[in-house]
């Protein structure tokens, strides 16, 4: 039914009774209505309680004011919430009780939360956000001098200021984070957190306007490490709206964590080449690949560079986020498009932490020459984790290889994830990681690491 | 039922009169390996909620089903697991878990998960009563990080993990 044309029996409530009203929807915290009792009340007038059935039951919506209306169309006027106002779009076609002013009952608790921030760690805050207000209004004031310069010009003279005076910027702001990770170097976990929203509150201007920083925050898929933000490190396009924003984008994907990132995606493809060209197929056998949370799958390119490379893989790509899973199938037709082949690749929209009892994986998917999980672990508690690799190691061949990452506790950038980025990892120590494969595997197994140091990669390989 | 000093694995029948009788062990337990008391309350608050969730969730039409509590303390951390079986009619619950438990840990404080929540339930649908806070309450007030798994015999393991 079409909205405007809603209309319904309901009741005002006043100090000599009830009045019986024919009410019509005219927007979203407004009705429009009719007085059923024949009397005329004048503009103005408040009313005790406003009363709707909605499925035979009574619900009441409290005081409101009458206003008159001097179109004739029928209607005395409208109606007006004066204490909680409801969303009557909610009310009406969704059956839900919405007050607007509904978030101001956690307010108390939300201004409570600032208590217990230490004093030096206000002092810092307060002294960073001045400095950011006052580099920001800098790179702003010149971005405004040269904004209707032609497109090419604009270009070149934004680069010199990247290159010049954002090196400045990125010294002072390098600087600031490590007196950041200084600070709360003995914290507690739950100080971290608490400091940490503390934190974002204050900077979230910036963190706005930081294309890269205001996913990680927002998270608009509902998890962390989504296949987007992937995608940002990996191409590491330059991003943002102004020179600063460029520049806050820039200093995120240039860290060492963002480059242990795109280390990986090398790191697996060799690995991967590696195992294969140690491996004996028989005749018309496809070397079988599970990738496991896939995201973008950008390393599938790195071993595809020509069509005969096309036959010899059997990938299977597997991802809770079909956005994910999406990207990645866009890549792989880009190839084969390339290449002028076909790609033999399956694409399962699966959670790990499900998949056992939805997909009977084993029985199903058969059994893998290699297995990698590279953004996967991260996000796994020890006992998940445990789980999640022993399944794994059952869905390898005999003589089958496995490779999975994690980031390592030392990671340096860890707090400017956290405090920043809203980005919280599972981190793990070497030790921790060897471990998590169960004792009764009969398997081979080291950890190694990329360049960075903060990459960890776990090797498997499966006797029997 | 194996219990050493460190480990405390329990068996319990599906039935909301079991929880209390456990929920004393465990601080018992808690007790015996001289953790704070606030951190020995919140960790009990958390085993009852993951119980409460079992009873409510499980389905035990399987013969003899049953709900497997293991309590782990080591030095670094301290892991609540608690087990239920599953049937088909289970799979809304599994994906409405599973966001649940990404979505609350993909903030850095729980707190800011529990705010959020607390706005979505009180948008409350005229004839609905569940809460939904639970698993955000666990996070919040427990401060343990929550991660769950179904293995191959369509048995959910819902862990709490309390790093120390
Ligand atoms: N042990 C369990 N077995 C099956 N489903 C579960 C279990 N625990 C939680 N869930 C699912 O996760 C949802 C969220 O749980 P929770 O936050 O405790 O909210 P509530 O118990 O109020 O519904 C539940 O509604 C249910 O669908
Ligand atoms: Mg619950």
């Amino acid at each position: 039914m079409d909205r405007e044309e809603y209309t319904f029996q309901a009741l005002l409530v006043d100090d000599k009774g009830k009045i019986p009203i024919e009410a019509k929807y005219s927007a979203k915290f407004a009705v429009q209505i009719k007085f059923l009792d024949d009397q005329i009340r004048e503009d103005g007038y408040e009313f005790r309680n406003l009363v709707f059935i909605i499925d035979d039951e009574q619900v009441d919506l409290g005081p409101c004011r009458f206003l008159t209306q001097s179109e004739g169309d029928g209607h005395a006027g409208y109606l007006f919430f004066v204490g909680d106002i409801y969303d009557l779009d909610s009310l009406l076609f969704h059956k839900k009780k919405v007050i607007l002013q509904g978030p101001f009952g956690n307010l108390p608790i939300i201004l409570e939360h600032k208590h217990k921030i230490r004093q030096q760690f206000k002092d810092y805050t307060a002294s960073l956000t001045y400095d950011l207000s006052v580099y920001k209004n800098l790179f702003d004031s010149l971005d405004a001098e040269y904004a209707f310069e032609p497109e090419m010009v604009r270009k070149v003279v934004q680069q010199t200021i990247i290159a010049n005076e954002g090196k400045t910027f990125f010294e002072y702001f390098d600087s600031q984070l490590r007196e950041l990770q200084r600070i709360v170097a003995d914290f507690s976990k739950e100080e971290h957190e608490r400091h940490g929203f503390y934190f974002r509150k204050q900077v979230w201007n910036y963190i706005t306007l930081t294309p890269f920083m205001r996913r990680t925050n927002l998270k608009p898929r509902g998890y962390s490490g989504d296949s987007a933000m992937m995608r940002m490190i990996y191409i590491k396009e330059e991003l943002g709206d102004s020179t600063f924003s460029k520049l806050l984008h820039k200093h995120c994907i240039e860290r060492p964590a963002a480059e242990a990132v795109r280390n990986r995606r090398t790191l697996i493809a060799n690995t991967l080449i590696n195992k294969l060209s140690n491996s004996v197929l028989s005749p018309g056998e496809r070397f079988k690949v599970l990738s496991v949370a896939c995201g973008p799958a950008f390393e599938i390119q790195d071993l595809l560079s020509n069509p005969k490379d096309c036959e010899i893989y059997d990938f299977t790509l597997l991802d809770q986020d079909k956005a994910a899973l999406a990207e990645a199938a866009s890549l792989v037709g880009q190839i084969e498009l390339n290449l002028g082949a076909r790609i033999k690749v399956g694409y399962l929209q699966e959670s790990v932490r499900t998949m056992l009892s939805t997909l009977r994986l084993a029985s199903k998917l058969g059994q893998f020459h290699f297995i990698y999980s590279m953004g996967l672990f991260d996000y796994l508690t020890p006992p998940v984790a445990r789980a999640v690799l022993w399944n794994l190691y059952q869905l390898l061949q005999p003589e089958g290889e496995m490779i999975v990452g994690n980031f390592h506790v030392s990671n340096p950038n860890r707090i400017y994830m956290e405090y920043w980025g809203d980005w919280v990892l599972y981190y793990r120590t070497e030790e921790e990681f060897f471990n998590l494969l169960k004792s009764g595997a009969e398997a081979a197994r080291s950890t190694t690491f990329d360049e960075t140091g903060i990459q960890m990669f776990l090797q498997i390989k499966r006797l029997r | 039922m194996k219990n050493t000093k460190d480990t405390m694995k329990v068996t319990l029948h599906p039935d909301w009169d079991e929880i209390e009788p456990l929920r004393l062990q465990a601080h018992d337990f808690f007790g015996s390996h001289g953790l704070s008391g606030n951190t020995i309350q919140s960790l009990v608050m958390v085993l009852g909620e993951l119980l409460e969730n079992s009873v409510k969730y499980g389905s035990y039409k399987v013969l003899n089903g049953q709900i497997n509590i293991s309590i782990n303390i080591t030095k670094k951390i301290i892991t609540i697991e608690v087990t239920n079986p599953i049937d088909d009619s289970n799979l809304d619950d599994l994906k409405r878990l599973d966001q649940m438990i990404q979505w609350v840990r993909g903030y850095q404080d729980p707190f800011e998960a529990y705010i959020e929540r607390l706005k979505e339930v009180a948008k409350k649908p005229l004839h609905d009563k569940e809460s939904g806070l639970g698993i955000v309450r666990v996070a919040y007030e427990g401060d343990v990080i929550l991660d769950f798994f179904v293995s191959e015999d369509n048995l959910l393991t819902v862990s709490a993990v309390l790093t120390r």
